[in-house]
């Protein structure tokens, strides 16, 4: 049974007090965005042990670091210790995020959220930590693997206090599109491993163990593709005609997925070539620019892209979920709890 | 019903479930690199493909050159043996990826090379299988695009341009950008002393396994490091073999026609036979085609039909990759791998390509069955003009065109 003081808070009792939620969690997903970002480039430029030592920086205090020597060193170093440094301030933001969630935010789920997003975030620091000390591409790959999880968390955070969960009305009956968006969400983070196995590839690997990896890769983008396809023909179907708030997310993982499997071609173009160079003069012609810009660009936008995805299809879900689950949940709310929330707000 | 309304349960189970499933996937490869045996060779020279005599053989031979070279992570130069690398770039391309306190980044093989090419440089790294043409396996000694005659080993000026320039409709990239950055400048030249370095080792062990299976003993840790000097000794005499190429002249704009023409007679003759492999208009569609000497090593030399799936993959469990048509370049489409400017096509007619089916012509003004430097040229300016080159005289006729019609505007 719902907890009826969190029923009646989850239904949005005072929108002021929860803005500030947030508007940090906001704060929080831009930031991290940018940090993962900044953690592709670290793995497109292979810079993870640019910096040996952990949690200083070539024996300072990260923050102490003399910032012209970061600023113009090498350039492995740069992308490395602004990553560190990035991280070191989305964790001093998350850490503010629980404060303001802890006065401000009256459901026990939203501030078990920050911490868990804090809780995430230190454990990110700490493996990335790991990596360096035991210079171990397997913890590389594992940080790798969760980062994007705890952007995915941030929005998360972000959906839960944004005015569509709270004013959300039931309005879906159908079960497809719910585990639609939930098998969704599931093969998007099976795509984030498989591509980071593909990026974090051990040297001893053998190439059929490569070839499975990238059969996969390709197989379940073929499923989103065609799962994120499904959802948005649903959506915007005249049996949804009076549900709100659904096709713009769902618009949004149209395009982004256009774009990721263009970029997913592009970063293999950019990588290894096509095998068919005699496909046309184009190909037949095209070098690759190791450690290139356009390329670096490529590689990374896919691996930030599918952050994206992931990010969206949360996003979507949570709509969907909100719109199932809502009268449900509010036909637990005792009505002089119902009654005390504004009608505005429980609509 | 609490945790309908909340979404973090999702991402907890997916988490936690996934993290578990990484770490397990990953557990089978998570041993410290190692320079691999060469098992295919092995298999090739007993000319069988009874597994424990393979592993038998190549795993003796793989620990002797072992102690002779030393590990991917320390590797070392044998004793008495002609230096024929600096250790120093050597040592900073081995190992894993990083910079220690010293501030000297470290593991350029690993950070730019092994993806493609493998510890061992055997050609074999992860994403091999998908790649075409395979990349090179240094285990050989052979290169394709050198200053030196077929069967000798090249430059370091060859492999560094190859680093430097990357080759075109390949896998392999130019890290010429690498260049642009002062503390990654010399990384080319470090890159090529480790890929050197490889071959060497590639090639002992190559000849060690050949010693064994003739003399039907295993080697002597002082048969490979003789061999290992005799090898060494060959890449410290490269130079000795270099082919000096003549430069091709530039020509008035109807003698150039002329020459193409004369070019184009020569390429489809019997003489020079360049439209078996090549065809007839240079699309790279005649009817010889063959295979590389990688692959023939361990296909055609042992009796095994290349083009036969059920032959060949009995050598698979070897390392051996399904082996692919070394086809004739087309070159209308350009973008040739040794170069496409005449000088460079001249250069790989006279040079040939190792490895591979192109041959290295024989050059003689007074013999009457060789080509003389005329017909070489001929023939490069047949061929570049296919690619789409334009002779250097009438590119800078446009580019001096071009000038000056900005200049009028």
């Amino acid at each position: 049974m719902v907890n009826p003081s969190d029923s009646a808070l989850a239904s949005g009792v005072n929108a002021s007090q929860s803005s500030k939620v947030y508007r940090w969690a906001a704060f929080v997903s831009c930031l991290t965005f940018p940090l993962i970002w900044l953690g592709g480039l670290v793995t497109t430029h292979d810079a993870g042990m640019a910096v040996p030592d952990w949690p200083g920086t070539f024996g300072y205090n990260m923050f102490l670091y003399p910032v012209t020597t970061w600023l113009f060193g090498p350039f492995d170093l740069l992308v490395e210790h602004g990553h560190r440094l990035l991280a070191s301030l989305v964790g001093l933001i998350a850490i503010i995020l629980c404060f303001v969630a802890r006065k401000h935010e009256p459901r026990r789920f939203g501030r078990i959220a920050c911490w868990l997003l804090l809780l995430a975030i230190i454990s990110q620091g700490i493996l990335g930590g790991v990596r360096v000390l035991l210079d171990a591409r397997v913890v590389a790959l594992i940080h790798g693997c969760c980062g994007p999880l705890v952007f995915a968390l941030a929005c998360g955070i972000v959906m839960i206090n944004s005015k569509d969960w709270k004013t959300a009305p039931k309005s879906i009956e159908s079960n497809s599109l719910r585990w639609s968006l939930r098998i969704l969400l599931v093969l998007t983070i099976v795509q984030l491993i498989m591509g980071a196995h593909l990026r974090h590839a051990l040297p001893q690997w053998k190439p059929s163990l490569f070839l499975s990896f990238v059969h996969t890769h390709l197989l379940v983008a073929m499923l989103i593709t065609g799962i994120i396809f499904a959802v948005f023909c649903t959506v915007i179907s005249p049996k949804f005609r009076g549900v709100t708030g659904l096709r713009g997310p769902a618009a949004w993982l149209v395009g982004l997925v256009i774009i990721q499997v263009c970029l997913g071609v592009g970063t293999w173009i950019s990588s290894y070539a096509l095998p068919w160079q005699e496909l046309n003069e184009f190909f037949a012609r095209y070098t690759i620019d190791g450690r290139g810009f356009v390329e670096t660009m490529i590689i990374n936008g896919h691996q930030a892209t599918g952050s994206l995805l992931i990010a969206g299809s949360l996003w979507l879900l949570c709509r969907v979920e909100r719109r199932y689950v809502a009268a449900a949940a509010y036909g637990a709310v005792p009505a002089q709890v119902a009654d005390a929330t504004p009608r505005s707000l429980v609509r | 019903m609490r945790f309908a309304q909340s979404p973090i349960h999702l991402l907890n189970l997916g988490n936690v479930s996934l993290l578990i499933c990484s770490v397990g996937i990953l557990a089978a490869g998570c041993s410290k690199p190692s320079f691999e045996a060469n098992r295919l060779a092995a298999a090739s020279f007993l000319e069988s493909q009874d597994q424990q005599k393979v592993d038998e053989l190549a795993g003796s031979v793989g620990e002797l050159v072992e102690q002779v070279f030393g590990p991917p992570d320390a590797p070392k130069w044998p004793e008495n043996a002609p230096t024929a690398v600096d250790m120093a770039e050597v040592e900073r391309c081995a190992g894993p990826v990083g910079r220690a306190y010293d501030k000297v980044e470290r593991g350029l093989y690993r950070k730019h090379c092994v993806q493609c090419h493998g510890i061992t440089g055997d050609g074999a790294g992860p994403a091999a299988a998908l790649l075409a043409p395979y990349p090179r396996d240094f285990r050989r000694g052979t290169f394709k695009f050198k200053s030196t005659s077929i069967g000798s080993k090249p430059l370091r000026s060859d492999l560094v341009k190859t680093i430097e320039h990357g080759l075109p409709g390949t896998s392999m990239p130019a890290f010429g950008a690498l260049r642009n950055r002062p503390e990654f400048e010399k990384d080319i030249e470090s890159l090529a002393e480790y890929v050197v370095f490889l071959a060497i080792r590639g090639e002992v062990e190559r000849r060690l396994l050949k010693r064994a299976v003739d003399s039907e003993e295993t080697p002597s840790l002082e048969d490979a490091k003789r061999v290992a000097a005799s090898v060494a000794e060959l890449w410290v005499n490269a130079s000795a073999n270099v082919v000096e190429v003549p430069l091709i002249p530039d020509v008035p704009p109807a003698e150039y026609a002329a020459s193409v023409e004369r070019g184009k007679a020569l390429f489809t003759s019997d003489q020079a036979s360049c439209f078996k492999c090549h065809g007839n208009e240079g699309k790279g569609d005649g009817v010889s085609q063959d295979y590389d000497e990688w692959t023939k090593d361990w296909t055609i030399r042992v009796g095994i039909d290349p083009a036969s799936k059920s032959e060949w993959k009995v050598m698979k469990p070897f390392g051996a990759l399904k082996p692919v048509v070394d086809r004739s370049r087309n070159f209308h489409l350009g973008g040739l791998r040794g170069g496409s400017t005449e000088q460079d096509i001249v250069k790989r007619i006279v040079l040939g390509i190792d490895g591979t089916p192109m041959p290295a012509i024989t050059v003689s003004e007074t013999d009457p069955n060789a080509f003389n430097l005329e017909n070489v040229f001929d023939l490069a300016r047949y061929v570049a003009s296919l690619t789409g080159v334009k002779p250097e005289t009438e590119a800078a006729t446009d580019s001096g065109t071009a000038n000056s019609a900005k200049g009028a505007q």
